[in-house]
Order: C-alpha cells, then sequence, then structure tokens
C-alpha cells in the first residue's frame, strides 16, 4: 500500500523536473534574426570567396546593407521573463485554473476527502460496534458456558444421586430375592423332606402291609376263614360281642 | 337297547328254568357259571369269538358243564352262546337270578368270599341280612380270592364288608 503511495507521488514529481530540465524560454536566443543571418552569410562568403569586403566591392554591393541588417535584428528576449502576451495567456489560464480549482476542483476534493473520512469513522465505528458485538457474543458464550458447566455439575450430581438410589435399590431388591430364594429353598427342602417321609412311610406300610398280608394269607385255613365267616354273620346280625 | 334285549334273554331263561322243574337250581348253576366267565378271560373271550366255529364253542360248554350241572343249565348256555351273546350272558344271568328271586319276593345278595359258604352259613346270613335290612334275601356266594378272609355282601347299592381286605386296607391308609 505504501511503494503504491510513493509511486503516484514519484510520477508527477518526475514529470516536473523533466518539463524544467527541457523546457527552455520560447525564442530566448539572445540574438536577433537579421544578425543571426548576416553571420552565416559572411561565414559561408568568407569560406567560398575569401574576404566579405572584398566580395562586396566587386559585385558593387553597397556594405551599408550590412549595417541595415544590424539594425533590423530583433532584440532577443529576457531569459526570465516571458514574453508579455504569454504572461498574458498564461496568467489568463492560470487564473482561470486556479478558479476551477477553487470552485470545483478544491470542493470536490475535500467533498472526497470527507467522504473519506467518513467513510473511515464509519468504518472506525463499525469496528467498534463489530468489536462491542464480539464482546457481547463472547460474554454470551461465557454465560453459557457458565452455565452449560453449572447445569454438568447439576446432571453430574443428579447422575450420582440417581447411581447411589438405584445402587441401593438394586441391594434391596437382591436382599428381598435372596430372602424368597432362601424361603423357597427352606419350602423345597420341607416339601422334599415330607415327600421323603411320606415315601418312606409308604414304603414301609407297603413291607409291613406286604408281610401282614402273607401272615394272614399263611394263617388263614379253613378253620380260621369258617370263623370270619361266622364273626361277619353274627356282626351283621348285630349280635357279635 | 342291550338292556332291553338283556332283560329279554333273562325272562327267556327264568321261563325255560321254571318249566323245566326247580329253578332255583339252575339260577344257582348259571350263576356259578356266569362267575367263572367273569374271572376267566379266556374262556369269555373264546365263547364270544365269532370266528371260532359254533361247533367248537359248543364242545368247550358241553367239556366244561356235562356231569357237573344240569342238562337245562347245559341247554341254556348253549342256547346263549350259540344265539351270539357269550360276551351279555353274566349280566343275563345277573337278570335272570333277580328275576327269579323277585318271582319268589326275595332279593339277590351276592355275597364275596374266599372261601364257599356252608349251606348252615348261608341261611344264618339270609337270616342276619333280613335281621339287618328287613329284606328277605337269597344268597348268591361267588369266590373271589381277593377278599383274603371273611365276607363281603352286595344287596342293590348297599355293601356290608367284613373281609380282611378292608381291614389290610385300612391298616395301610392309617399309615399314610
Amino acid at each position: 500500500m505504501t511503494n503504491q503511495r510513493n509511486r503516484l507521488l514519484a510520477a508527477p514529481l518526475l514529470a516536473l523536473l523533466a518539463l524544467l530540465a527541457f523546457a527552455g524560454p520560447a525564442s530566448a536566443s539572445g540574438e536577433s534574426v537579421g544578425s543571426c543571418m548576416a553571420e552565416k552569410l559572411e561565414e559561408l562568403i568568407e569560406e567560398s570567396h575569401g574576404d566579405l569586403e572584398e566580395v562586396l566591392h566587386e559585385l558593387h554591393v553597397d556594405t551599408s546593407i550590412g549595417d541595415h541588417f544590424e539594425k533590423k535584428c530583433i532584440e532577443a528576449p529576457s531569459p526570465i521573463l516571458p514574453e508579455t502576451n504569454e504572461i498574458i495567456w498564461g496568467g489568463s489560464a492560470f487564473l482561470i485554473l486556479f478558479v476551477l480549482m477553487v470552485k470545483k476542483g478544491f470542493p470536490a476534493v475535500r467533498g472526497a476527502m470527507d467522504a473519506r473520512a467518513e467513510k473511515i469513522r464509519s468504518d472506525l465505528d463499525a469496528a467498534e460496534q463489530a468489536r462491542v458485538d464480539a464482546q457481547s457474543v463472547q460474554s454470551d458464550y461465557e454465560a453459557r458456558l457458565a452455565d452449560a458447566k453449572t447445569e454438568a455439575s447439576q446432571l453430574i450430581d443428579e447422575a450420582r444421586v440417581a447411581a447411589d438410589q438405584l445402587k441401593g435399590d438394586l441391594a434391596e431388591r437382591a436382599e428381598v430375592d435372596i430372602a424368597e430364594m432362601r424361603e423357597r429353598a427352606a419350602a423345597d427342602i420341607e416339601s422334599s423332606r415330607a415327600q421323603a417321609i411320606a415315601d418312606l412311610r409308604s414304603e414301609v406300610a407297603g413291607i409291613a402291609l406286604g408281610a401282614a398280608e402273607r401272615v394272614v394269607h399263611a394263617s388263614l385255613d379253613a378253620e380260621v376263614q369258617s370263623r370270619l365267616i361266622d364273626a361277619y354273620i353274627d356282626e351283621v346280625a348285630g349280635t357279635d360281642g | 337297547m342291550a338292556d332291553s334285549r338283556v332283560a329279554g334273554y333273562a325272562e327267556a331263561l327264568f321261563a325255560v328254568a321254571a318249566a323245566e322243574g326247580d329253578s332255583s337250581v339252575v339260577e344257582d348253576e348259571l350263576f356259578r357259571f356266569a362267575q367263572a366267565l367273569r374271572s376267566d378271560n379266556d374262556l369269555g373271550s373264546t365263547l364270544a369269538d365269532t370266528e371260532l366255529p359254533l361247533a367248537r364253542r359248543l364242545q368247550v360248554i358241553e367239556d366244561l358243564l356235562d356231569s357237573r350241572v344240569s342238562a337245562v343249565t347245559t341247554a341254556l348256555v348253549s342256547m346263549v352262546v350259540g344265539a351270539g351273546r357269550a360276551a351279555e350272558l353274566p349280566a343275563i344271568v345277573d337278570a335272570m337270578v333277580e328275576r327269579g328271586a323277585a318271582s319268589r319276593n326275595k332279593t339277590v345278595a351276592t355275597v364275596r368270599s374266599a372261601v364257599d359258604l356252608t349251606a348252615d352259613q348261608s341261611e344264618r346270613l339270609a337270616a342276619a341280612i333280613n335281621t339287618r335290612t328287613g329284606r328277605d334275601v337269597e344268597v348268591r356266594v361267588v369266590i373271589d380270592p381277593s377278599v383274603l378272609g371273611g365276607v363281603v355282601t352286595e344287596i342293590g347299592d348297599d355293601i356290608i364288608d367284613g373281609s380282611v381286605r378292608r381291614r389290610l386296607n385300612q391298616l395301610r391308609e392309617s399309615f399314610r
């Protein structure tokens, strides 16, 4: 940016230096036109025909014409002051340009500068507003972050409480289950024991009854059978003891 | 249908027995044969086997009953078997016995015992039942070894159980 600005400033300065170096005052040679021509002619004549006076004399030329030429030479302008007409035209142009610059250019430049300054001020204000907004957003983010941390902490606490509660519930349920399993096991054991006792009793009874039946069967001879029938008849008749 | 058929056969048997003379003897012989059929499944199935020639089945009856029962009894059994009703013979005989007892104004008392009762015991038992129930009964003895000892009397739906088997069962129940 700085280099570009320096190049923009250097270009008109170089143009101004070139103008001052190569531009000379218009027609400011320091010699008149007539003298210049006379001197040139004199040099040409002397180179080709020798002495000028003699040539002029042989040609019957009035030598006073040289004086005439010398009198007729235009006086050289001042190397400092320009010609009057140039002063007039240049001054007029300068005045016109100056007036134009004062009336049109300067307000335009000043307006552009004011617009530029206003734009810069606006940009600065926008930057300031953006900074304020950024600070607001940052504050908002920080607040949210703080809220999130707080919420996370609450969630962790709640989760810890819930975990403790769940742990307690599971332990309690496990104790209940263990107690129920213990009761069921005790009931099963008792049932199995009762069933085993019943089975054993039934088996013992079967064995005992089998033995008794065999004893009874062996002892049931004809006489016993007859006595049993007689006892039955007496029982039916209601005459037994 | 089956009940009416059984009743019809029973009535026919009773009529033939009555016509031939002492129906109570025929009833008693038929009753014992019916009990033998109940206790011997092979005999029952043989007599009921229609694929077996009738002459063969009648020959079996002849071999079993000839000279042991009256000719009327043998003829009645042969008639029922020849009619293809051997499987229903026990029920027919029961109905005939009841029909005969009813004709004498009596009720049949089925007595199950491991050994046969003497005539005196049968008469005393009939008298005892009469004393107890007020009904005049005819005692029909069924030999049943499972009774072991004592007597089981069935009069219609009433049962008087004085068997050794019942006492052993009571003893078995007391162990439980």
